[in-house]
């Protein structure tokens, strides 16, 4: 005999559906890979890549590397909210590269050329490099190299480029083949509720 | 022209003198005292570096900075609160508008001006607290580039203002009145004359020339008002992870400089060849 339905139950299925509705196709790839229970995402305050206080000149590519997917399943994803829109970001140009005739960098540090950036709002005709900009990550280009990440890390920049597991590109192994080679145990399980929560799912389904 | 560490100044603990979790900004007065907002409150030291005096503000000061007859304004969320040179509260500035985060405070001949962090502008008001007009908000992007989230600025002997305008990378000069009179500063990566990373210089002291602390790798520089670097004061000095570290000039030309992550104050005095 099966268990009653609450009216609890009830609402919180109606809300579920409301979310899985909202999310679209990357919601179903997350459930069907979960099995109903838990994904693999990368934790950013482990990370060395993001982490503040890791100091060292290189970037760590394990999650480039170790992934089972030919392109990474782990890719970079800018949280708009916290990014500072600066006209020189160090994720976008190699900050080191010459100067060129307009103040700005001469290369740009993605390896593949995974970041574009548009202008927002009114440029000033006798400064027109220095403006707010904002960043979009082209996650096709992008094989999580974490490049971007490490120089967007506070103090540098404000931390809002991070890497993030994408479920409609990730496999689900039962042992992610990064988290057993990060040294920072940095991949994580984490429920799938917990994962449909994360704002930055939608933008793998925009 | 170059600078040697003279002397450390603080720390971080809970000892009296020390700061738990924060130094957030720098002021030193004609008599040499050096006025530190941290933690909870203002904490004076003496000019050889003792504790002399401390009390607690009403909400963690952002910024603190003495005024001519010696009142000490503190630096808030959503208000200035002013004190007597002994401590004692004299008036609260509130303005949930005006005033939204005030990281920065300096005064000109007959007013008050509060760097404004939550809107990005420096606010002129009269001594009494009535407002004038903004600063630094009269342009397309509606204020100074700050992603690194503090506005931070100085005054020189004739009034005029230099603010650090990071994302820009760039220190502008105004007029109380808000008239733009120009600037200094370009970006650079590698040449120690420009200012590196996503937004610097984030802090700013002015005496007979203009000093700078930038972020990512912290580093404390001294300009002409021409533009001209001057000197590296320090840069191995200071926690990597540094970032927004006040910095004020006492009469004799030592440089003061927040370490905000070692919470202590590194002072640093021109070498005399």
């Amino acid at each position: 005999m099966s268990e009653p339905v609450t009216r609890r139950d009830l609402l919180h299925n109606v809300v579920r559906g409301s979310v899985l509705a909202t999310l679209g196709g990357g919601a179903i790839f997350l459930v069907q890979k979960a099995h109903g229970q838990v994904v693999w995402q990368v934790d950013a305050s482990r990370c060395s890549n993001s982490r503040l206080g890791e100091a060292g000149p290189e970037n760590c590519k394990l999650c480039t590397t170790e992934c089972v997917v030919a392109l990474s399943a782990v890719r970079a994803v800018n949280e708009h909210s916290k990014c500072g829109r600066c006209a020189i970001c160090p994720a976008y140009f190699n900050i080191t590269s010459a100067v060129d005739e307009k103040g700005l960098p001469s290369e740009k540090k993605c390896p593949r050329d995974a970041i574009t950036r548009k202008p927002i709002g009114r440029a000033d005709p006798e400064d027109p490099a220095n403006n707010f900009y904002e960043y979009i990550i082209d996650e096709e280009k992008c094989d999580g190299c974490g490049k971007c990440v490490m120089q967007c890390r506070e103090p540098l920049g404000l931390g809002s480029i991070v890497l993030r597991v994408r479920y409609d590109k990730c496999v689900n192994c039962n042992k992610c083949a990064i988290s057993r080679a990060c040294p920072k145990d940095a991949l994580m399980q984490i429920p799938v509720e917990q994962a449909l929560q994360a704002p930055e799912i939608r933008h793998s389904t925009e | 022209m170059e600078y040697r560490q003279t002397r450390v100044i603080g720390g971080k603990g809970n000892a009296p003198g020390q700061f738990a979790t924060s130094l957030r900004s720098l002021a030193v007065d004609a008599h040499g005292q050096v006025f530190a907002a941290g933690d909870s409150g203002i904490t004076i030291f003496d000019a050889a570096g003792r504790v002399k005096r401390r009390w607690s503000t009403s909400r963690p000061p952002l910024s603190v900075a003495i005024a001519g007859d010696g009142g000490v304004y503190a630096g808030e969320l959503r208000q200035i609160e002013i004190f007597s040179s002994a401590g004692k509260l004299v008036n609260t500035w509130k303005d949930e508008t005006l005033l939204g985060r005030v990281t920065a405070i300096g005064f000109v001949q007959d007013g008050v001006l509060a760097g404004d962090a939550a809107d990005r502008a420096i606010r002129h008001f009269d001594r009494n607290g009535k407002f004038r007009n903004h600063i630094g908000k009269d342009n397309p992007v509606n204020g100074l580039l700050i992603p690194n989230g503090v506005v931070d600025f100085a005054v020189d002997a004739h009034g005029v203002i230099h603010a650090a305008n990071p994302g820009k990378h760039r220190v502008e000069s105004y007029r109380p009145t808000g008239e733009l009179l120009g600037h200094i500063g370009r970006f650079h990566g590698t040449d120690p004359a420009g200012f590196g990373g996503c937004c610097n210089p984030t802090n700013v002291a002015v005496r007979d020339r203009i000093y700078v602390t930038e972020k990512g790798g912290p580093r404390a520089k001294v300009y002409d008002f021409s533009g001209n670097l001057q000197a590296v004061i320090a840069s191995e000095a200071f926690d990597p992870n540094c970032k927004n570290m006040s910095v004020a000039v006492d009469g004799r030309g030592a440089v003061y400089v927040a370490d905000t992550v070692k919470l202590n104050i590194l002072v640093f005095e021109p070498v005399t060849v």
